[in-house]
């Protein structure tokens, strides 16, 4: 009896946001990502950004594959649901080129990880 | 003196004004007013709004009623100090609620005024969502309050009220709560390529990132902010009490209790 009321209160009933279960999930995440592949090379060729599309495919490819240990169905919704908004900024040539280009963040210099180099930029 | 009689007219002028409306309780209202009205001696603190009783029990009567007619989506009815009357509901509801509000002959909340966020991370579900309304009819004003976490979806009000639509972007942009159903979901105050919610309460004053007009790639570029050590600790106590004459001002809110059966 107790251990059905702690299953009870661990597995919470809530509102989907889009997708009912983690197929729908990756489905809906693997559209975005044919999406964006698709759009690529329209998006370079509309901002003229100094990237060739094979660069813009491997950005894409690490984009995603930063969120790729979320399970939580809701957080996968959500991050599709931005991507998504992303893409039609980019598509409709909301954005600038400036903002295209953030993605590789080129003027930030990658911090320090060895000791040497933390020591003589005084980072630790 | 001149001046202490006048009120006392002015009083109870206003106290039959609220007997005519108010049949059952005019007398004794009539009756309390001029003892205020007696021992109005004491020093009066102007600065505190007096709360108007007669707006109190119409406000209170009109929310009970409400409370009555949806008794699934009401879980409190509350009347501020500021003799507002707030309605609280569950996430569900605000459709339903909202189109009461709006189609309800007596009530006639057509316009809605604004949608405000609020964010207290330290509760279960964090964000508050506000609906303020405003009936031209009536000229009243209702303030409905439902709630949400980061991930719950709301039920977008545009299909009742399409003022909402900019407001529930608004709150989209600025707290990150997601509207279902929504026509036309899209940021609209940040910049594109923006991350984040800036109201978010976790979210640092300062942003986390600055832009700079790069000369070298003709072009602004966008940095993770960094900021000298002076500037980043806020001393926010103050030495002094902010408010002295609010100390023993009204209750921010009185909760309106359902009708005894």
């Amino acid at each position: 009896m107790a251990g059905r009321e702690a299953v009870k209160r661990a597995v919470q009933q809530v509102r989907p946001i889009l997708s009912v279960d983690r197929d729908e999930a990756r489905k809906r995440a693997l559209n975005l990502y044919k999406a964006w592949y698709r759009q690529i090379p329209y998006i370079v060729m509309d901002y003229d950004i100094p990237m060739s599309v094979e660069q813009c495919r491997d950005k894409l490819r690490e984009e995603f594959v930063k969120n790729r240990s979320v399970t939580d169905i809701r957080v996968i919704d959500m991050l599709v649901i931005k991507g998504q908004m992303e893409l039609k900024e980019s598509v409709e040539i909301w954005k600038q080129k400036g903002h295209i280009m953030r993605y590789w963040k080129e003027s930030q210099e990658p911090k320090p990880t060895d000791f040497l180099s933390k020591f003589i930029q005084g980072v630790n | 003196m001149a001046a202490l009689i006048r009120s006392l007219g002015a009083r109870i002028a206003s106290a039959a004004l609220t007997a005519k409306h108010v049949v059952p309780a005019g007398t004794a209202a009539l009756r309390l007013s001029s003892t205020a009205a007696v021992d109005a001696k004491a020093p009066e603190k102007p600065t505190i709004r007096k709360p108007d009783a007669a707006a109190r029990t119409s406000l209170s009567d009109f929310g009970r009623y409400v409370a009555e007619c949806m008794p699934k989506y009401v879980q409190k009815v509350q009347l501020t100090s500021g003799d507002e009357l707030e309605i609280l509901i569950a996430p569900e509801g605000i459709v339903p609620v909202l189109q009461f509000l709006k189609d309800h002959h007596q009530a006639q909340f057509t316009n809605l005024v604004d949608i405000a966020g609020m964010d207290v991370p330290c509760r279960q579900h964090r964000f508050e969502v506000i609906y303020n309304l405003l009936s031209l009819r009536f000229n009243a004003r209702i303030r409905v309050k439902t709630y949400t976490d980061e991930l719950t979806p709301l039920d977008s009000a545009c299909e009742v009220h399409k003022a909402a639509n900019w407001y529930e972007r608004e709150i989209w942009d600025m707290y990150g709560v997601f509207f279902a159903n929504h026509p036309d979901l899209r940021r609209i105050l940040t910049d594109y390529g923006f991350e984040g919610h800036p109201q978010r309460r976790d979210f640092p004053l300062s942003g986390y990132v600055e832009l700079r007009y790069d000369d070298e790639k003709k072009r602004v570029v966008c940095e993770p902010l960094e900021l000298a050590q002076e500037f980043r600790k806020f001393d926010l106590s103050a030495p002094w009490e902010q408010f002295p004459n609010f100390r023993n001002a009204n209750p921010p809110a009185e909760v309106v209790e359902p009708a005894k059966k």
